[in-house]
C-alpha cells in the first residue's frame, strides 16, 4: 500500500518544472486574458473585443483565410512528397527529394520572408527568370507580395515539417498492404489515396494542427512580405502596442487567436483520444 | 510582464559591455541608420575625445514602437525605485518625449551644455503639444516628400488634390506603406487629413477637441477610394525598393533615406523629390538624458559633442543626409557648400519652410491612426 501514499518526494521532484510552467506560461497567459476583459479602471468589460472587431474584423477573417488556405496547400504538398518517397520506383528521384525537401525546416520564418521579398516581387528573381526564359514578357509580370506571398511562404516553410512526420509514418506501415494493392492492379496514386493515406491520417492531422497554430503566431512574414491592408492579426497586435501602447485590445486579439488555436487543439485531442479508445 | 519582457530584450546588450563607470549606454529608437550613426560615427569619436570612455549603442526598433520600448524600460526602473537607470542617453520620437517629460523620466539638462542654446526652432520646445523645453535637443530634423521617377512621371502633381487625379490616370503606379509599416506612410496619411480634413492648424497647435475627428469622415472615405488605385507597400524600405525596381513610379519617402539609398546605389540617381501642397509632415528625433542616468555628466558631454556644429555638419548633414537639429546658421563655414546644397536640390528652403509641417498633437495623432484603421483599412 505504500506505493499509493501521496508521493511527497515525487512532488518535490516535479516542483521546479511546475513552477517554471506556472511562472513562464500560466501566469502571463492568465494576465493577458484578464487584461483583455478589463477596462482601464479594472472593471470587467467586453469593450476591448468590440473595438477589436470594429477595427480588425477584416484582418481576423483574412488571417483565418490565409492560415486555412496555407494548411490545405501544406496538406497537398506534403502528401505528394511523402507519397513519392514511399511509393516511387525511381531511386534517384527518391534520394534527391529526400535530400532536398527538409531544407526549409532549418530556415527561420524571418529569413524565409526576406528571401521571398526579393524572389516574389514584380521585378524579382522569379519573374525575371521567367522573362529571361521567354515564358513571360516584362509587362505582364505581377507582384506576388500580397496575400499570395504570405501563403506561398507559409506553405514553403511548413510543408517539410508535415512531410517529415508523414513520410516517417508511411515508412513504418506494413508494406504488404501496399504491395497487395499494387499486385491487384491499383495504380500508385490509387494505392496512395485508398491504402496509405487512411492509415497515416492521424499523423497528417497532428502535423497540420501544429502547422496551423504555428502560422497563426508568425509576425515576420505578414510584416515583411505583404502590405498592411489587409494584414494578419499578429501585425495588428504589434501595432496596438507599438503605436498606442494599448495592451488590452492587443490582448483581446490574442484571446481571439487562442480561440482559433483552441479549436485546432480540440480537433487534435478528439482524434488522438478517439484513437486511444479505438485501439486499447 | 511588460517590464520583464523589456528587460529581457535589453539585458543581453548590456551584458556585453565591460564593467566600469565609464561606459555610457545610448539607446536609440528608429531605423538601423540611427544605430549605425551612434555606433560607427559618434561612438568612436566620443571614445577618442574621452579616453577610457566606452559608448554602447542599443537599437530599440523603428517608429514609435522603438521609443515605447525605451519608455517602458525607464518607467519600470522608476517604479522599481532604482537609483541608477540603465540608459545614459536616449534618442526618442516626439510623441514619447512629451510623455516622458510629463512623467518626470527625463533630466533638465540643456542649459548645462553650450549647444543647448543653439537649437531654437519650435520643435526644441514643443513636442506635439507637450512642453519639452530644457529636456531635449533635436538630433536632426527629417522630412517626408514624394519621390518619383522623372523618366516615367511627366506631369508631377503639385498638391494632394492633383495627386488624386494623377492616380486615377495612372492606377497602381503610386505606392505607400499604409500606417503599420513605418512613418512615411503615417506621414502621408497625416498630410492627407491636413489637406482634406478641415482645420489643419488646430490639429498641429491645438486646442484638443474630441469632436474634431467627426470632420474627417469624408476625407477618409475618399482615402479609401484613393487606396483602390494605389499599391500598399511593405514598409518605408518597401516603398523605396519598389521605386528602385520600377514597380511603382511615385511614393512618399523620408528625405534622408532617399538620399542615403541613392548614395549607396540602391536608387537610380535620376530620381527626384517633390514636397506637395498644402504640405507633408516631418519630425525631429531628440537627444534626452534620463533623470537618473548612471553617468549623467558623461552623458551631457556626449550630447554636447553630438549637437556641436562640427558633428552636425559632418555627421548629420553630410554623412546621413538629415537636416540639422541645431539652427542651420551655426553650421555656416563648417560644411562645404556642395553638401549643403544637395539637401536642397529638389526641396528649396522656402518650400521646406512653407510645406514642411509638424505631426499633429498626440491625441489627434492617435485618433487619425485609429480612424484610418476603422474607416479605411477595415
Amino acid at each position: 500500500m505504500t506505493s499509493r501514499r501521496f508521493p511527497l518526494s515525487g512532488l518535490l521532484l516535479v516542483a521546479p518544472a511546475l513552477a517554471m510552467v506556472a511562472a513562464m506560461f500560466v501566469f502571463p497567459f492568465v494576465l493577458s486574458v484578464v487584461s483583455a476583459f478589463s477596462s482601464p479602471a479594472g472593471a470587467p468589460t467586453l469593450a476591448n473585443f468590440a473595438k477589436a472587431f470594429e477595427l480588425y474584423s477584416g484582418d481576423i477573417a483574412f488571417t483565418l483565410l490565409i492560415v486555412g488556405l496555407s494548411t490545405v496547400l501544406i496538406a497537398l504538398a506534403s502528401i505528394a512528397i511523402a507519397g513519392t518517397l514511399t511509393l516511387s520506383e525511381t531511386p534517384w528521384l527518391v534520394t534527391a527529394l529526400a535530400w532536398l525537401y527538409r531544407w526549409p525546416l532549418f530556415i527561420p520564418f524571418i529569413v524565409a520572408a526576406q528571401c521571398m521579398r526579393t524572389f516574389l516581387a514584380k521585378n524579382g528573381l522569379m519573374n525575371n527568370s521567367f522573362v529571361t526564359l521567354g515564358v513571360l514578357d516584362p509587362d505582364s509580370t505581377q507582384s506576388f507580395l500580397d496575400w499570395r506571398g504570405i501563403v506561398i511562404t507559409f506553405a514553403w516553410k511548413q510543408t517539410p515539417f508535415v512531410a517529415l512526420l508523414l513520410a516517417g509514418a508511411m515508412a513504418s506501415l506494413d508494406r504488404a498492404t501496399i504491395e497487395a494493392a499494387r499486385n491487384l492492379g491499383a495504380s500508385r496514386l490509387r494505392s496512395l489515396i485508398e491504402i496509405v493515406l487512411p492509415q497515416v491520417a492521424p499523423t497528417l492531422l497532428v502535423g497540420l494542427v501544429l502547422s496551423f497554430v504555428t502560422m497563426l503566431s508568425v509576425l515576420s512574414v505578414p510584416l515583411m512580405v505583404a502590405g498592411s491592408q489587409p494584414t494578419m492579426m499578429t501585425v495588428d497586435m504589434a501595432f496596438r502596442i507599438n503605436s498606442y501602447s494599448d495592451y488590452p485590445v492587443a490582448n483581446a486579439l490574442g484571446v481571439i487567436s487562442y480561440l482559433f488555436t483552441a479549436l485546432a487543439a480540440w480537433v487534435y485531442l478528439r482524434h488522438s483520444l478517439g484513437q486511444e479508445r479505438g485501439q486499447p | 510582464m511588460r517590464k520583464l519582457l523589456t528587460t529581457a530584450a535589453i539585458l543581453p546588450a548590456l551584458w556585453l559591455t565591460p564593467a566600469g563607470a565609464q561606459t555610457i549606454n545610448v539607446a536609440t529608437a528608429g531605423d538601423q541608420n540611427m544605430v549605425d550613426y551612434v555606433k560607427d560615427f559618434l561612438g568612436p569619436m566620443f571614445e577618442k575625445a574621452n579616453p577610457g570612455a566606452k559608448v554602447v549603442a542599443v537599437g530599440t526598433g523603428p517608429g514609435d514602437g522603438g521609443s515605447q520600448k525605451i519608455y517602458e524600460k525607464l518607467s519600470a526602473q522608476m517604479k522599481a525605485g532604482a537609483d541608477k537607470w540603465d540608459f545614459d542617453v536616449i534618442v526618442v520620437h516626439q510623441k514619447m518625449a512629451g510623455q516622458m517629460v510629463g512623467e518626470k523620466l527625463l533630466a533638465d539638462y540643456t542649459k548645462k551644455i553650450a549647444t543647448g542654446a543653439m537649437a531654437t526652432r519650435d520643435t526644441s520646445k514643443n513636442a506635439l503639444g507637450a512642453n519639452v523645453s530644457g529636456f531635449v535637443i533635436p538630433m536632426f530634423h527629417s522630412q517626408t516628400a514624394l519621390a518619383y521617377n522623372p523618366a516615367m512621371v511627366k506631369d508631377v502633381p503639385n498638391s494632394y488634390a492633383e495627386l488624386v487625379e494623377w492616380t486615377k490616370k495612372n492606377p497602381k503606379k503610386f505606392g505607400y506603406n499604409g500606417i503599420k509599416g513605418g512613418m512615411s506612410g503615417v506621414a502621408f496619411v497625416t498630410g492627407w487629413v491636413y489637406a482634406f480634413g478641415g482645420d489643419a492648424a488646430k490639429l498641429m497647435s491645438g486646442p484638443y477637441d474630441g469632436a474634431t475627428k467627426a470632420a474627417w469622415d469624408k476625407s477618409l472615405a475618399d482615402l479609401k477610394e484613393f487606396n483602390r488605385n494605389v499599391v500598399i507597400t511593405p514598409g518605408n524600405a518597401g516603398t523605396l525598393d519598389m521605386l528602385n525596381r520600377g514597380e511603382i513610379t511615385m511614393g512618399p519617402v523620408w528625405v534622408d533615406m532617399f538620399y542615403t539609398w541613392m548614395a549607396d546605389g540602391k536608387l537610380p540617381p535620376t530620381m527626384k523629390l517633390k514636397l506637395v501642397a498644402p504640405g507633408m509632415p516631418g519630425q525631429p528625433m531628440y537627444y534626452a538624458i534620463p533623470a537618473k542616468a548612471a553617468n549623467g555628466s558623461l552623458a551631457e558631454k556626449f550630447v554636447a559633442l553630438a549637437t556641436s556644429p562640427e558633428v552636425q555638419a559632418e555627421g548629420i548633414v553630410k554623412k546621413f543626409n538629415w537636416y540639422p537639429g541645431i539652427d542651420a546658421k551655426h553650421l555656416e563655414g563648417k560644411l562645404d557648400p556642395a553638401a549643403w546644397k544637395k539637401l536642397f536640390t529638389d526641396i528649396s528652403p522656402d518650400d521646406l519652410a512653407k510645406k514642411g509641417q509638424p505631426f499633429p498633437l498626440g491625441q489627434y495623432f492617435n485618433e487619425i491612426l485609429e480612424s484610418y484603421e476603422k474607416k479605411v483599412a477595415n
